[in-house]
């Protein structure tokens, strides 16, 4: 009895220390951000100060860095948007005739490494002059939105009684009708998981605008790299772009944070 | 006449999106192993030239120094993140408080953006500035150098990948865990088995397909790891964390070496896919 509550005391403690761990480096980077420009760096650290907001004012009086967190939104956006509007239909026919190959197929495009494919498509693009736009990176951004939407709709899709589709069937509705009206209404949670996740996923990713993204469409996650690579010397307006661009997807994770494991582990237990 | 039957047919939906899938991804992929075959120059149209790229590889210790260090890389943050991540993972389904609070905290790491999690690195871990340093000072331990030593920096990136992606590893384990059949474990109590028995003989077999499954994710991750190591330190100090991915990828797009790069980047692939293709074998191999 007392070794199982000595136990118990050593799980709370470790839990305890692994917490700390992992939120310390977030809880100082928010910290930094509301600090004077004189105190970031400042050692010992100050743990109490008078919170700021002079480094956001820094940061978006730059003026462009608004234009990065809108183009960041639309990419985002519209990937996620993309990848539901051919994911969404494409699942449903997975589910339904029970097509295992398509699955398969873009499990294999989640897993391709992503330096591969900008070579390639900058030449693709230069090719039809759409380089440098932000269609371009909602189109590439659409290569991890769409597996990502196919993969987490799969099991709700397949929960779908098949009966339900049969009855509109013979009531007469049409193809459109019976994946809007009939199967989309049931398997809205899944679609909210979807949309999430796929949003998250673009919102981080780095690499195709990093190559891709021109000055107009430039996304803010790659704009705060730019300020780490001009090494800049201002830590306070580079941790203001980190709590920026950190908070849309802590905020969407959060709203779904009992099915994101699940959603994010989707597709590799059946590949 | 519309057709009534559940004979219906709706395989016509998937063409959108694999037009789509073909278009971004099949053409490009196909596209890269023809450059990967090819001497390609700025204003010439490429030209095959064999199997001549991949020849080059092997005789390249910059290809081998990458290649090197991703498998390093790829071994110890695996086996750390799987290690930690199943024992957190134990801890958190028996103390079941991986709830409110405590799962936003879990979850946040492997959320944020890998660009956060590369400034964080740089301003925690500034050897002069970094509040890392500064611990360490107080601790009376010297100094340290973190991303900017050639014989350490691989181990830092190791460390930060194992800090932001061990809670995913544990939270898969716990919910592998949790949806397990409890006689089982009752059964276990009642014939003696206790503690690292207990752990070895029933746990470990049945979570073994879960593990294999964080395992397949963390690995794809881990083998095509770009991101944070671009952002903290581009592959260096010279070539100490040059991974072949981040090689690839400078040889691509910062010399222009098209043909060349393409070659480097078709190879990662193929471990990426030969390693997925091992685990789904292995998994197989576990499943109960």
């Amino acid at each position: 009895m007392v070794g199982r509550r000595l136990g118990r005391a050593a799980d709370a403690v470790a839990l305890l220390l692994v917490l700390g761990v992992l939120i310390l480096p977030v809880a100082w980077v928010l910290l930094s951000a509301f600090k004077m420009r004189t105190e970031v760096a400042a050692l010992p650290p100050r743990l109490f100060f008078t919170p700021t907001l002079e480094n956001f004012v820094e940061l978006f009086g730059r003026g462009d860095f608004l234009d990065y967190t809108w183009n960041s939104l639309v990419v985002s956006g519209g990937s996620t948007l993309f990848g539901l509007a051919l994911g969404f239909p494409a699942a449903f026919a997975m589910a339904w005739h029970r097509m295992t190959w398509p699955a398969t197929a873009t499990l294999f495009a989640r897993m391709a490494p992503g330096t591969l494919f900008p070579l390639p498509w900058l030449v693709m693009f230069t090719e039809v002059g759409l380089t440098g736009t932000r269609t371009v990176l909602v189109l590439t951004h659409a290569v991890i939105t769409l597996p990502v939407t196919i993969w987490v709709l799969l099991p709700y899709l397949e929960g779908v009684p098949r009966e339900l589709i049969e009855s509109a069937q013979i009531d007469g509705a049409r193809q459109d009708q019976v994946l809007l009206r009939v199967v989309l209404p049931v398997v809205v949670p899944g679609v909210v998981v979807a949309a999430i996740l796929s949003f998250v996923f673009s919102w981080n990713y780095f690499l195709f605008a990093l190559v891709l993204s021109g000055l107009e469409s430039k996304t803010a996650i790659v704009a705060s790299f730019n300020f780490v690579g001009e090494g800049v010397t201002n830590w306070g307006a580079l941790m203001a772009a980190a709590v920026v661009i950190a908070a849309p997807p802590l905020i969407l994770a959060f709203l779904i944070q009992r099915r994101l494991v699940g959603g994010l582990v989707a597709g590799a237990v059946k590949g | 006449m519309p057709s009534f039957s559940s004979g219906a047919s709706y395989r016509w939906m998937v063409l959108p999106a694999l037009v789509f899938a073909g278009t971004m991804i099949v053409f490009p992929f196909g596209y890269a192993v023809w450059l990967s075959l090819s001497e390609v120059s700025l204003g010439q149209p490429p030209r095959m030239n064999g199997g001549a790229n991949y020849a080059r590889l092997i005789g390249d210790p910059d290809f081998w120094n990458g290649l090197r260090l991703t498998l390093w890389l790829f071994a110890v943050s695996l086996s750390a993140q799987l290690l930690i991540g199943t024992w957190l993972g134990l801890l958190l389904a028996r103390s079941r408080r991986a709830q409110g609070l405590v799962r936003t905290i879990l979850v946040s790491p492997f959320m944020l953006p890998p660009v956060v999690i590369g400034m964080m690195a740089i301003v925690i871990l500034d050897p002069s500035f970094g509040i890392a340093n500064w611990i360490l000072a107080q601790l009376g331990l010297p100094p340290r150098l973190w991303l900017s030593d050639p014989d350490t920096v691989i181990l830092t990136v190791a460390a930060i990948d194992t800090w932001q992606w061990t809670p995913f590893v544990a939270l898969i384990v716990m919910g592998g865990y949790l949806s397990l059949p409890h006689e089982v474990f009752e059964a276990a109590e009642v014939d003696g088995a206790q503690g690292w028995q207990r752990f070895h003989r029933i746990t470990l077999p049945l979570l073994g397909p879960t593990i294999v499954t964080a395992a397949v994710l963390r690995s794809v991750d881990l083998l095509r790891f770009f991101d944070v190591i671009y952002i903290t330190t581009q592959g260096g100090p010279g070539t100490a964390s040059m991974t072949l991915n981040i090689l690839a990828f400078r040889r691509g797009f910062e010399f222009f070496d098209l043909g060349y790069a393409s070659a480097m980047m078709v190879t990662l692939s193929t471990i990426v896919f030969g390693s997925v293709l091992a685990f789904s074998r292995l998994r197989r191999a576990v499943t109960w």
